[in-house]
C-alpha cells in the first residue's frame, strides 16, 4: 500500500497492529476518521488512553474493573455463595448476557496447557482456593470450554477444592465437545448454568 | 465399484492425459521415469483427496505450472456414476467437487472410494520404528470407528499436556498432584484403545495368513504379535511402575502409545530372518488384508493399486499373487510395471480376463489401439 501523508501511514499501521484489522479495513478507519469533525478523534484517542491507564483486574475475582474491586463484586445483590470459574473476561460478559445468573465470578485467565507453557501456577488457581475457604461459600461452578485443557483444569481445580466445604459443579455440556464457551450461542450456555451438574 | 475414465490437466508430468480403464485389470508398462506411479497417485487422490504417503500437493502441480486438475468418473454398484474432480493450486487451499458441487468439507470425501495402494516404500512398515506399525493399527480401526479415533485424539493431547508438564518440572516431584489428573484422565482412552487394539489383531491375522499362504505357497509361515503393557499388568500398576521413571526420564514411559506390534516368520522376528521377496511378500499380505477389511467397513469392493510388485518377488510368487488378486473377491485393479512383455506373457492365457494395457512415454499414456495409431504416424 502506497501512502502520500506520513501522517495516514502512521495511522493505518496502528489501526492495522490490532487483531483483526487488516490494512484494508484500518484505511477504510482512517479516512473515515479524516472526514468526521477533529472532536471524534480527540475523543477516540483519549476513551482509548483513558481506558488503558486506568482500568484494572479485580482483586478478588480477576475481571477487568475500574476499581480495585469489580461492580459484580461490589453488587450487594448479587449471591456471594456462588462463585462461577470462567476462563476468560469475555466468558464473564458471555455469561451475563444469559442473565440467567446471579452469583460472583472467579476469572482463571486461562486453562492449564504445558505444551504451551501455562501451569497451574500461571492461572488464578490459589485466590480461587483461598476464597472458597470462607464461610459464606457453598459452592463453586466450572463454566469450562468443554476441551480436553479445560477438563484437565476442572478435574484439577476440583482436587485442590477438597479442603475446603463447597460444593462443586460443572455446567451441562449443551456446548459440543471441543468448543469453545465464548462461542455458545446464549439459550444454549443459559440452559447449561441453570442445569449444571455435581463433580 | 470402478474407476471408468481419468483425465489428468497438468498433474505431475501430465500436460493433458485422458485415459478409459478395464473394470478389471490395468497395466501401466514404461520406463523409468516414464509417469506409471503418477498415473496410481493420480487415483489415489481421486479416492482420497490427498496424494499417497508424504507427497506434498504442490509438488503435484506440472512444473512451471499454476494449477493441476484430476478428474474421474466412478461407476458404482448400480450403474450410477459420480464424478469428482481434484483441484490443486499454487498458494490456495485445494477444492475437491463430486457431481459438480465441492465438498463443504474435505473429510466427507473419504471413505466413498475406498482405495488400497502398494508402493515399494511400504517395505518401511517392517522395517521402521513401532510407530509406523501402530499407525497400521490406528488406521484401520479408526476406519471402522469414529470412537477409536476420538479417544486417540485425547490420549494422545494427554500424553504430549503431560509430558510437557514433566519436562517442565525438570525431575523434581510434581506437588501440585496434576500429573495425577492426566493419569485420571488417561484412563478412559487408553482402556479403549487397548481393547479395540487387542480385538483387531486375530482377525486381521487370519486375513494375513491367508493370503501369505496363497503367495508363498506355503514355504513359511508369518504371524503378528500384539504386546502392551497393559497384556501383563492392569492401568492403575502401569502408572505406580511408570511414575519414578517418568519423573526422571522426563516422559511418560508407560502405555498404549509404546504398544508394539511384532512381525514374525517361523516363530522368529521377521525383519531380522527374511529375505528380500519375503519381505514384499509380507507387505503384500499385510495390504490384501486391510483391503478386505476397508471392504467390510465401507461395503464398497476397493480399487487395488500396485505399484512395482513384481520386483524382487520371484516366478512362482507373481503368478500366485496375480491368481490371487485376479480372482473374483477383488474389484478393479490398476498395476504398473517395467517390463511390457511380463505381465501379458502371465495373464494372456485367460482369453476371459477384460484387462487394458497402456504403455508411458513421458508423461504421456496410450492404450494399444493408440499406440498403434501412433507407430502408424510416425
Ligand atoms: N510436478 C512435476 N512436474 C513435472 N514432472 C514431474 C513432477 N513431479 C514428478 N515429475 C516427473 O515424473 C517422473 C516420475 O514419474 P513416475 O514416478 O510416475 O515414474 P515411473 O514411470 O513410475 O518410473 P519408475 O519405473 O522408475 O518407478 C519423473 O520424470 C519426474 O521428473
Ligand atoms: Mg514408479
Ligand atoms: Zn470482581
Amino acid at each position: 500500500m502506497q501512502f502520500s501523508s506520513r501522517l495516514i501511514e502512521d495511522a493505518v499501521n496502528a489501526f492495522a497492529g490490532l487483531p483483526g484489522i487488516g490494512k484494508k479495513t484500518a484505511l477504510r478507519l482512517v479516512l473515515s476518521l479524516v472526514q468526521r469533525p477533529t472532536e471524534d478523534s480527540v475523543h477516540l484517542a483519549r476513551a482509548i488512553a483513558s481506558m488503558r491507564e486506568n482500568i484494572q483486574h479485580c482483586i478478588t475475582c480477576g475481571n477487568l474493573s475500574d476499581q480495585t474491586v469489580c461492580s459484580i463484586c461490589r453488587d450487594q445483590r448479587r449471591d456471594k455463595s456462588i462463585i462461577c470459574v470462567v476462563e476468560s473476561i469475555r466468558d464473564v460478559m458471555a455469561i451475563e448476557e444469559t442473565q440467567q445468573y446471579r452469583g460472583v465470578y472467579h476469572v482463571l485467565g486461562g486453562v492449564i496447557s504445558p505444551i504451551e507453557g501455562i501451569g497451574p501456577a500461571d492461572l488464578n488457581i490459589d485466590t480461587l482456593v483461598q476464597r472458597s475457604t470462607a464461610p459464606e461459600v457453598r459452592e463453586v461452578i466450572m463454566a469450562i470450554s468443554p476441551t480436553i485443557e479445560g477438563d484437565t483444569t476442572i478435574f484439577y481445580i476440583n482436587k485442590q477444592l477438597t479442603e475446603a466445604d463447597v460444593q462443586v459443579s460443572s455446567i451441562a455440556r449443551g456446548v459440543s465437545f471441543g468448543g469453545e464457551l465464548e462461542y455458545a450461542d446464549e439459550v444454549t450456555l443459559g440452559r447449561s448454568i441453570v442445569a449444571r451438574r455435581k463433580l | 465399484m470402478h474407476l471408468s475414465h481419468l483425465k489428468l490437466t497438468q498433474f505431475k508430468n501430465y500436460e493433458s492425459q485422458h485415459l478409459d480403464f478395464s473394470p478389471r485389470l490395468n497395466c501401466f508398462v514404461g520406463f523409468n521415469g516414464a509417469g506409471k506411479t503418477n498415473l496410481l497417485e493420480a487415483i489415489y487422490y481421486l479416492c482420497m483427496s490427498k496424494g499417497y504417503g508424504s507427497t506434498v500437493d504442490q509438488y503435484s502441480i506440472r512444473h512451471g505450472d499454476r494449477g493441476a486438475r484430476i478428474g474421474g468418473t466412478f461407476v458404482l454398484d448400480d450403474e450410477r456414476e459420480d464424478r469428482i474432480v481434484v483441484k490443486l493450486r499454487k498458494r490456495q487451499r485445494k477444492v475437491i467437487e463430486r457431481n459438480g458441487t465441492a465438498y463443504a468439507r474435505i473429510s466427507e470425501h473419504v471413505g466413498r472410494y475406498p482405495v488400497v495402494i502398494v508402493t515399494p516404500d511400504d517395505i518401511n512398515l517392517v522395517l521402521e520404528g513401532s510407530a509406523t506399525r501402530r499407525k497400521l493399527l490406528d488406521n484401520s480401526l479408526s476406519q471402522t470407528d469414529p470412537q477409536y479415533l476420538n479417544h486417540l485424539i485425547t490420549y494422545n493431547r494427554l500424553l504430549d499436556n503431560r509430558n510437557a508438564r514433566l519436562k517442565e518440572l525438570e525431575g523434581h516431584p510434581d506437588h501440585t498432584g496434576l500429573l495425577g489428573v492426566y493419569d485420571a484422565q488417561m484412563e478412559a482412552p487408553a482402556m479403549y484403545i487397548f481393547e479395540k487394539r487387542k480385538e483387531f489383531v486375530d482377525p486381521f491375522t487370519e486375513l494375513l495368513t491367508q493370503a501369505y499362504a496363497t503367495i508363498s505357497g506355503r514355504r513359511e509361515e508369518v504371524g503378528l504379535e500384539y504386546k502392551s503393557q497393559l497384556l501383563d499388568t492392569g492401568w492403575e500398576t502401569l502408572l505406580a511402575e511408570r511414575a519414578e521413571k517418568d519423573r526422571i526420564l522426563q516422559r511418560t514411559t508407560g502405555g498404549i502409545h509404546r504398544d508394539e506390534l511384532v512381525f514374525t516368520q517361523d516363530e522368529h522376528p521377521l525383519r531380522r530372518v527374511a529375505s528380500q521377496g519375503q519381505l514384499k511378500s509380507f507387505v503384500l499380505s499385510l495390504k490384501l488384508a486391510q483391503y478386505r477389511l476397508l471392504e467390510r467397513s465401507t461395503n464398497r469392493t476397493p480399487i487395488l493399486l500396485l505399484d512395482d510388485i513384481f520386483d524382487k518377488l520371484d516366478h512362482e510368487r507373481v503368478k500366485q499373487l496375480l491368481g490371487l488378486v485376479m480372482g473374483s473377491t477383488f474389484g478393479q485393479l490398476f498395476i504398473t510395471d517395467t517390463d511390457p512383455e511380463r505381465i501379458t506373457s502371465l495373464i494372456s492365457h485367460d482369453p476371459a480376463v477384460e484387462w487394458q494395457r497402456f504403455l508411458v512415454v513421458d508423461g504421456v499414456a496410450r492404450n494399444e489401439a493408440e499406440w498403434k495409431r501412433f507407430l502408424e504416424e510416425e
